[in-house]
């Protein structure tokens, strides 16, 4: 497997730039002072522009299967460190970390993910030639 | 002869395409299409061409960031106006593509191309070109506004340096800092290494800012890389509203534009 290296978020907006990192919008909708972990199965898997979006169905308390949409950084961006459309796919079994939604919708900013197999996703500062 | 007609047909289907492109641009006046000797001269320049990226580690806003611009008292105001709208986000999150500087500062690649007369940026985020035309003609005295303003460049030594004038009102100079028509912006584009490069970038606006804004990046070159498809309506669920209030898109899931 391919070396993913370690994606840290403040080390991104020292290196960069907080305004330059978000690039295409701000952090405003995420609580960023937080982090929820959700364990799912991957309904789709979204490998757009300008953000991936992984779309997945989460059993909650009451019993019920709501879908989660986590965002993630470009394809573009994913792409040059180490992710393909193929990194996840529906049926996957896997246990995310996100910043949550503020108005508590099921959605969040992804942080980085388990698979069932062990394999890690991050969404990488380095990129790789 | 028998290829004259084709020729002649080439040539006029190329005016009219070129003529199509620069529609209401500035355009030079017509000149030939350049010798041998012109495509050989740039192989003498510093080789700019390839694909860069902000370096990590070894970008940012250099001098830039800790102070910001010095603004005019009238700016100053204008800014905390701006912030106290506690507006969330800015028209990018709409697609929109944020215009010079903040184009040049993306968390994605562009790709240097040299032509006679010519140098231009290829921009994957948002799609985006740059046209710097380095033919020694001068700037327009009455620049249509643009959101990359209008661009000229020349070759100190081993140094690219290029003159931007004309910026749209739709961008700013940094966040809640809004340009006036006086902005003008000087890059100088140096190689520092076999693969590096450094973009010293200076801001200057009178009725805006106290002293020149400057800031410096360093990018890497990436061999191996091609530029990639970036078209943001594909699958934007972010947006702002006319407040500035940011918000996202959960709805609708199985609708995504790729299945």
């Amino acid at each position: 497997m391919r070396t993913l290296f370690l994606a840290v978020i403040t080390v991104m907006l020292v290196a960069v730039g907080a305004a330059e990192v978000v690039a295409h919008h701000s952090f405003a909708p995420f609580n960023m002072e937080s982090e929820k972990t959700i364990s799912g199965t991957i309904k789709k898997f979204d490998w757009t522009n300008p953000h991936t979006w992984i779309w997945l169905d989460v059993t909650n308390d009451k019993g019920a299967v709501e879908t989660w949409g986590i965002e993630g950084m470009s394809p573009n961006y994913l792409g040059r460190r180490g992710w393909s459309k193929n990194s996840l796919k529906p049926g996957d079994k896997v246990s995310i970390v996100v910043r949550p939604m503020r108005d508590g919708s099921p959605g969040g900013m992804f942080v980085r993910a388990t698979l069932a197999d062990g394999r890690e996703l991050r969404q990488t500062g380095q990129a790789v030639d | 002869m028998r290829s004259t007609p084709i020729c002649v047909l080439a040539a006029v289907l190329t005016a009219t395409l070129f003529a199509a492109e620069s529609a209401g641009a500035q355009t030079a006046a017509a000149k030939s299409a350049p010798a041998a000797a012109e495509w050989a001269a740039l192989a003498k320049l510093p080789d700019f061409t390839g694909v860069w990226e902000i370096a990590m580690g070894g970008g940012g806003r250099g001098r830039g960031l800790p102070q910001g611009p010095a603004l005019t008292p009238a700016a100053a105001a204008k800014r905390k106006e701006l912030q106290s709208l506690g507006r969330e986000d800015n028209q990018t999150a709409n697609c929109v593509p944020p215009g010079m500087p903040g184009i040049m500062g993306q968390p994605y690649p562009m790709e240097f191309l040299l032509t006679p007369g010519k140098v231009t940026i290829v921009i994957e985020a948002y799609t985006q070109v740059r046209h710097i035309y380095t033919d020694g003609r001068a700037l327009p005295d009455d620049p249509d506004l643009k959101f990359h303003g209008t661009s000229v460049g020349r070759w100190e030594g081993n140094a690219l340096v290029v003159d931007t004038i004309g910026f749209s009102p739709l961008t700013e100079m940094a966040g809640n800092v809004p340009h006036s028509d006086k902005m003008r912006i000087r890059e100088r584009f140096v190689l520092t290494g076999p693969d590096t490069m450094s973009i010293e970038t200076t801001v200057t606006d009178p009725e805006v800012l106290t002293a020149p804004f400057t800031t410096t990046r360093a990018l890497q070159r990436h061999r191996s890389w091609t530029i990639a498809e970036y078209v943001c309506q594909e699958n934007n669920r972010n947006f702002v509203d006319e407040k500035g209030k940011a918000g996202i898109r959960l709805d609708d899931p199985a609708g995504a534009s790729r299945k």
